[in-house]
C-alpha cells in the first residue's frame, strides 16, 4: 500500500523525486488516521522551508494536523485543487492529493529519509 | 473496557473502535462525513447503549425525583418527553436527562455515559425507590428521515402517532421495549430502550433495509454540534450553570427544584459567559480547548468544534461575555487565528425532527 519508490518520513509524510522537483503529501496510513480531511492549508510558494519545519496545515473532521516539511528547500509549487477539494488527500494520497514541490532541496537530507521497507516497519511498530 | 451488547457487531462489521469514557464504541463505519449525511438525507442506527437509563415507579417517587430536575415533571402527561438537567445546589449541571412519562405510575430516564456512576448515586440517595436499569437496557437511536418506515417496516406501528418529544411503550417479538421520537441529530428518529439480549436482533432486523446504514461517534457529533446541541462533560458540566448554558428557556421556575435559588440570583446579575454558536468563514475549523479573542483580547474558550458537513464550514461553541454572545461579532479562535462569527443556533435549519 506505500508506493516503492518514494521517501518516507516519521511524520507519515512521502517525498518524491520527479528529476526537476521533489513531491510532496502524506501517505494514506496518515490520511487513514486522520479520516475525512476537509481543509488543507498551503504555503506560499517561494517560500524557503527546513527540514521540520511547519509547511502545511490538514483539517479533518476529528482534528487539525501539521504536514512539516521532510526536507529542506524552496516551495515552487502548492496544490491548489486540494482547496476545493481536500478529500483528494483521502481518495489519491499519492498522486491527485500531493501537497507541495520542493526545488533546491537538501540531498543528504534526502537520502537519510526511511525507504518504503523503512517506513513500512516503522508504521508496523507504531501502532 | 466496558462492551455494549453491540460492541462485538461493531467490531466484526467495520466499525473504527474507539475507548468513549470506558466504553469500546465505533467512531466510524465507512467515514465520518459519509455517515452524517447518510442520517440528514435516508437513516442511520446509532448504539447508544452506552447511555444510562432510570425507571422512577410510583408517586412519591416521582414526587422526589421531581425536585431534581428544572422540568415540571409532575405536569408531564403520559406518553410526553421533557428536556431537563439535574443540577447542584449552585445551578451547576449534574447531568442532562431526558424524562419520559411512559405511564401515569412510570418515568423512564435517559442519562448520559460519562456521568453514570455520579448519577446513579444522586439518584438512589434522594429517590430510594428509583431503579438503576443501565447495566440491562440497550438504547438504539433509529435517526434519518427515512426512520419511521424503518420502524414500521418491523410492525413497529406503534410509532404511527408519536410527535416530537412524547413516547410509548410496545412490543417487539413478544418483548415489552419503549420508543421515544427523538434523538440527538435533528432529523426524525426514534430511540428505542430494549433489553440487552433484544439488541442485536433488533439492529440487524433494521439493517436488512439497504436505505438503514449504521453510524458512529463521529457522525453522531457532527450531526449534533450542526444543530447547537450540547456534549456533557464538553460544553456543559457541574462548573457550568444551565442558564450560561443558554438553557433557561427550558426550565420551569414555579416549583421547587434543586438549584433554584442559585439560578435566580445568578440570573439577576447576568454577569456570566454564554454559551454561544460560532462560525468560521471557510472549511478550517474551531477546536475545543482552543481560546476566542476579540479586538486581540481572550473573551472565552471554545468547548466544542468541527467541520459541518451540511452546512459547509467550521461550526462551533464557545463561552463569551454576554455582550458578545450575539450573532454576527467578529472573533478569532485559536493559535492561527482563524475568523470565525457568532451565529445563532441551530447551524443547520433543514432537519426533520419535528416533521
Amino acid at each position: 500500500m506505500y508506493p516503492e519508490h518514494l521517501k518516507y518520513t516519521r511524520d507519515h509524510e512521502w517525498l518524491r523525486d520527479d528529476g526537476d522537483v521533489f513531491v510532496v503529501g502524506i501517505t494514506d496510513h496518515a490520511a487513514e488516521l486522520l479520516g475525512d480531511v476537509t481543509y488543507v492549508e498551503l504555503p506560499q510558494t517561494g517560500t524557503i522551508v527546513r527540514q521540520g519545519d511547519e509547511a502545511a496545515v490538514v483539517e479533518s473532521v476529528k482534528a487539525a494536523s501539521d504536514v512539516f516539511a521532510p526536507v529542506g528547500g524552496r516551495i515552487v509549487a502548492v496544490n491548489t485543487a486540494l482547496e476545493g477539494r481536500p478529500e483528494l488527500v483521502n481518495e489519491s494520497p499519492y498522486r491527485d492529493g500531493w501537497f507541495f514541490k520542493l526545488e533546491d532541496v537538501n540531498t543528504i537530507e534526502v537520502d537519510a529519509l526511511m525507504d518504503v521497507a523503512a517506513y513500512r516497519r516503522y508504521v508496523a511498530e507504531n501502532v | 473496557m466496558r462492551h455494549t451488547p453491540l460492541s462485538e457487531w461493531h467490531e466484526k462489521n467495520g466499525g473504527k473502535m474507539v475507548d468513549f469514557h470506558g466504553w469500546a464504541l465505533p467512531l466510524q463505519f465507512r467515514g465520518i462525513i459519509q455517515e452524517h449525511l447518510h442520517t440528514r438525507g435516508a437513516v442511520s442506527l446509532f448504539d447508544c447503549s452506552h447511555m444510562g437509563e432510570f425507571l422512577i415507579q410510583g408517586a412519591e417517587s416521582i414526587r422526589l425525583f421531581d425536585r431534581l430536575v428544572f422540568c415540571d415533571v409532575l405536569g408531564l402527561p403520559v406518553g410526553r418527553a421533557r428536556y431537563g438537567s439535574i443540577l447542584n445546589e449552585r445551578g451547576g449541571i449534574v447531568d442532562d436527562v431526558v424524562v419520559m412519562r411512559v405511564a401515569e405510575d412510570e418515568l423512564l430516564v435517559s442519562t448520559n455515559a460519562v456521568t453514570q456512576e455520579k448519577v446513579a448515586n444522586y439518584i438512589a440517595a434522594n429517590v430510594p425507590g428509583a431503579c438503576n436499569a443501565s447495566k440491562t437496557t440497550a438504547k438504539i437511536d433509529v435517526q434519518g428521515p427515512m426512520s419511521g418506515h424503518a420502524m414500521r417496516r418491523l410492525g413497529l406501528d406503534a410509532i404511527d402517532p408519536l410527535q416530537y418529544y412524547t413516547c410509548c411503550k410496545t412490543h417487539w417479538r413478544d418483548t415489552p421495549i419503549t420508543i421515544s421520537r427523538a434523538g440527538y441529530t435533528g432529523e426524525l428518529g426514534y430511540e428505542c430502550f430494549v433489553p440487552n439480549d433484544l439488541a442485536e436482533p433488533l439492529w440487524d432486523s433494521l439493517l436488512e433495509w439497504e436505505q438503514v446504514r449504521p453510524a458512529g461517534l463521529g457522525a453522531r457529533d457532527t450531526l449534533r454540534l450542526e444543530m447547537g446541541y450540547t456534549l456533557y462533560g464538553q460544553d456543559v458540566d457541574e462548573s457550568r450553570t444551565t442558564l450560561e448554558a443558554g438553557m433557561g428557556r427550558f426550565i420551569h421556575w414555579g416549583r421547587d427544584f434543586v438549584g433554584r435559588d442559585a439560578l435566580c440570583l445568578r440570573g439577576e446579575k447576568r454577569d456570566y459567559p454564554f454559551r454561544t454558536g460560532i462560525r468560521s468563514k471557510s472549511r478550517q475549523a474551531p477546536r475545543a480547548g482552543q481560546e476566542v479573542q476579540w479586538k486581540g483580547e481572550v473573551v472565552g474558550v471554545v468547548t466544542s468544534g468541527t467541520y459541518g458537513p451540511s452546512v459547509g464550514c467550521g461550526i462551533g461553541m464557545a463561552y463569551l461575555p454576554h455582550q458578545l454572545a450575539v450573532p454576527g461579532m467578529e472573533l478569532m479562535v485559536g493559535p492561527r487565528a482563524i475568523p470565525v462569527e457568532t451565529a445563532q443556533l441551530p447551524f443547520y435549519r433543514h432537519g426533520t425532527c419535528r416533521c
